[in-house]
């Protein structure tokens, strides 16, 4: 279970995001919607430990995530984190497979590759330069190398973001499938395909954006 | 890690080619220049003066003393054997060698002398030239053209290839030099008496020829080969084009080369001979000294100019090296968003970048290696020996300097990105 109590994080004096306490339940899928800069994806960025909250606490199992140092976070975020997201985050030149096996530089098992890869049906690209593939391909790619590491989170950044609504609706079925029994967390700005995930949330219900000032008012 | 970075560094083949030649152009540069200015220098220092005077024909004291000590350039001219055996009566002298030269072996100078002229020099293999036509020829004459103890050498007249064969007055190969190092390797040394018979023998066939076809030039001919036993300089300033040819001439050397005994026998000498007006004495300390010099001068010009392509590849290879690392931004903060610990991404680059590193140092020295072989085909016949296989210690500074260039800056780089904010990029 990973909930989120109180957190608050600044971009400047007059950027303040403050968010509503969250609970996401193990083995549950969410979306998560909203209008741009409401803070879908630095929520999930702070979930994976990419960036810190400047108060409040994110917990994962009751851990909290700000305790942990940087190299904890690094080790958490590899082992526990798949983490996909809209751009891909490929090595263009490199093969699938190459890009999968980048997790083995942290000791992490790619032994599911072809089993990921086939469910995903892209098994026969495996081989393949990630610059020869197709946007969908790509992005299959991403969620491969999100899922073989079999971690307990997905947090996946507008996945279908650069896909049209077809392939996007192809890969969000894909990844739910494989993602059954682990938690899903997806931002995504297309409504049409929120009604695949279990629980929608509506950012702007959670979020307010206030100056830092106010925050301070109100602490 | 290993197998990784190198999958990474394949998908950079451009770069890295242009990153690796850059540094091997900049290093090989300056490995050889200095490697070359070493060798030669320490080339002249081997060819010790172990004689202090030398004895020639008036003009170039460089000249002479190339030409005596390195084989190099052509001969001033001649002067009378009766010197040499005016000082070898000379109680003020330990050691006289006479010195001629003018014909060839391929490229390979015939130095006509006395086997004390080799004193100190091993023989690999046979035994010292003794007769009229025995030939001891240097080791790096005897590996290129083949020549073994026995072969017969046909030379040629003068001091360039296309010279007129004396195929009827071949040498005998008596032995071969071990190598030195030095200009020896790559002369044939013989009799001065060969040199002379050679010559004779060459003139007696011309002046049957003459004789049978041109009863009129006769008697010019007979003149001209008149053999010289007087006080006689041959001047090389009156004819140019027949200077090889008088250097042939029976009792005739191009030089003398003379060990005196004490101090004041050597002050004696010099002064006695130098007021001859025709002749030149020389000090050979003196003149190498004066050439050294003058190849210092040249090696702190090729240092500095080595010292700046350095600087000017440490901007190159800086330059490409942030350009590759700006290209890599992207790569690092991709890593680290999917959980690859910093240490991680620093130990990849740094293992890239010292393979580069390496592998450039490495090649740069192959390279240079491979230039000073080719180099050496080509001076090789100027007395100049050079040996790839001789490494001096600046070089693995040199080397290690490159390393560090091409390490230092991406590690630096590296670990400036993969802190930087990850999102961003």
């Amino acid at each position: 279970m990973i909930t989120v109590h109180n957190v608050i994080k600044k971009f400047d004096e007059d950027t303040v995001l403050r968010y509503k306490d969250l609970t996401f339940e193990t083995g549950s899928s969410y979306v998560l919607l909203g209008s741009s800069g409401c803070g879908k994806s630095t929520l999930l960025n702070m979930m994976a430990g990419v960036i810190s909250p400047d108060s409040g606490i994110i917990s994962f199992d009751g851990k909290n995530m700000s305790s942990l140092s940087q190299r904890e976070k690094d080790k958490f975020r590899v082992e526990k984190i798949g983490f996909i997201f809209q751009d891909f985050k490929l090595i263009e030149e490199m093969t699938v497979e190459d890009n999968i096996n980048i997790l083995k530089l942290e000791g992490v098992s790619t032994e599911k590759t072809d089993e990921v890869l086939s469910n995903l049906g892209i098994l026969s690209k495996k081989k393949r330069k990630v610059k020869q593939l197709s946007g969908g391909e790509r992005q299959r790619v991403a969620i491969a190398r999100a899922f073989v590491k079999q971690p307990e989170i997905i947090l996946a950044d507008e996945p279908t973001g650069n896909l049209n609504y077809a392939i996007g609706k192809e890969v969000v079925r894909q990844m739910l499938e494989i993602a059954k029994g682990k938690t899903l967390i997806a931002v995504t700005h297309d409504d049409r395909l929120a009604e695949y995930f279990d629980c929608i949330i509506d950012m702007n219900d959670v979020t307010c954006h206030c100056t830092a000032e106010e925050v301070n008012e109100n602490a | 890690m290993l197998k990784f970075t190198l999958k990474n560094m394949m998908t950079k083949k451009v770069k890295i080619f242009l990153i690796v030649l850059s540094i091997i152009i900049s290093s090989s540069v300056g490995i050889l220049a200095y490697n070359i200015a070493e060798q030669v220098r320490s080339g002249i220092v081997n060819t010790a003066a172990y004689y202090d005077i030398i004895i020639g024909p008036a003009g170039s004291s460089t000249q002479l003393a190339m030409n005596t000590m390195f084989f190099t350039d052509t001969p001033l001219g001649t002067i009378s054997y009766e010197y040499v055996e005016e000082l070898e009566a000379d109680d003020r002298t330990n050691t006289v060698i006479p010195f001629a030269m003018g014909d060839s072996y391929n490229s390979a100078r015939i130095i006509g002398t006395k086997p004390a002229f080799l004193e100190g020099k091993e023989l690999a293999e046979g035994e010292m030239f003794h007769e009229t036509f025995d030939a001891v020829v240097g080791s790096a004459v005897a590996k290129t053209y083949g020549i073994s103890v026995g072969d017969k050498l046909v030379t040629s007249h003068g001091l360039s290839e296309s010279g007129s064969s004396h195929e009827s007055t071949p040498l005998t190969v008596t032995g071969i030099l071990e190598t030195t190092k030095t200009a020896y390797d790559n002369a044939v040394f013989t009799d001065i008496e060969t040199v002379w018979s050679v010559h004779d023998h060459e003139e007696d066939e011309h002046e049957e020829h003459d004789e049978e076809h041109n009863d009129e030039h006769a008697e010019d001919t007979s003149e001209n080969e008149a053999p010289s036993h007087g006080h006689i300089i041959t001047d090389s300033s009156e004819e140019k084009n027949e200077e090889e040819e008088h250097t042939h001439e029976s009792g005739t050397v191009c030089a003398i080369l003379v060990k005196s005994k004490s101090f004041s026998d050597y002050y004696e000498i010099t002064e006695e001979y130098g007021k001859d007006s025709s002749l030149l004495v020389i000090n050979p300390s003196t003149v190498l000294r004066e050439v050294l010099d003058n190849v210092d001068l040249s090696k702190q010009i090729v240092y500095i100019l080595c010292i700046i392509i350095l600087i000017m590849n440490v901007f190159v290879i800086s330059t490409i090296t942030l350009l590759n690392m700006y290209d890599s931004q992207k790569e690092i903060a991709l890593m680290r968003l999917i959980g690859i610990s910093t240490g991680k991404v620093n130990l990849m680059f740094l293992i890239q970048n010292a393979i580069i590193g390496l592998a450039s140092t490495a090649l740069a020295f192959g390279a240079s290696r491979l230039c000073i072989m080719l180099i050496s085909k080509f001076v090789s016949s100027m007395g100049i020996v050079l040996d790839a296989r001789a490494v001096y210690p600046l070089e693995w500074v040199i080397m290690a300097v490159v390393f560090i260039i091409s390490v230092l800056p991406t590690l630096i780089c590296t670990a400036h990105i993969s802190k930087k904010d990850i999102i961003r990029n």
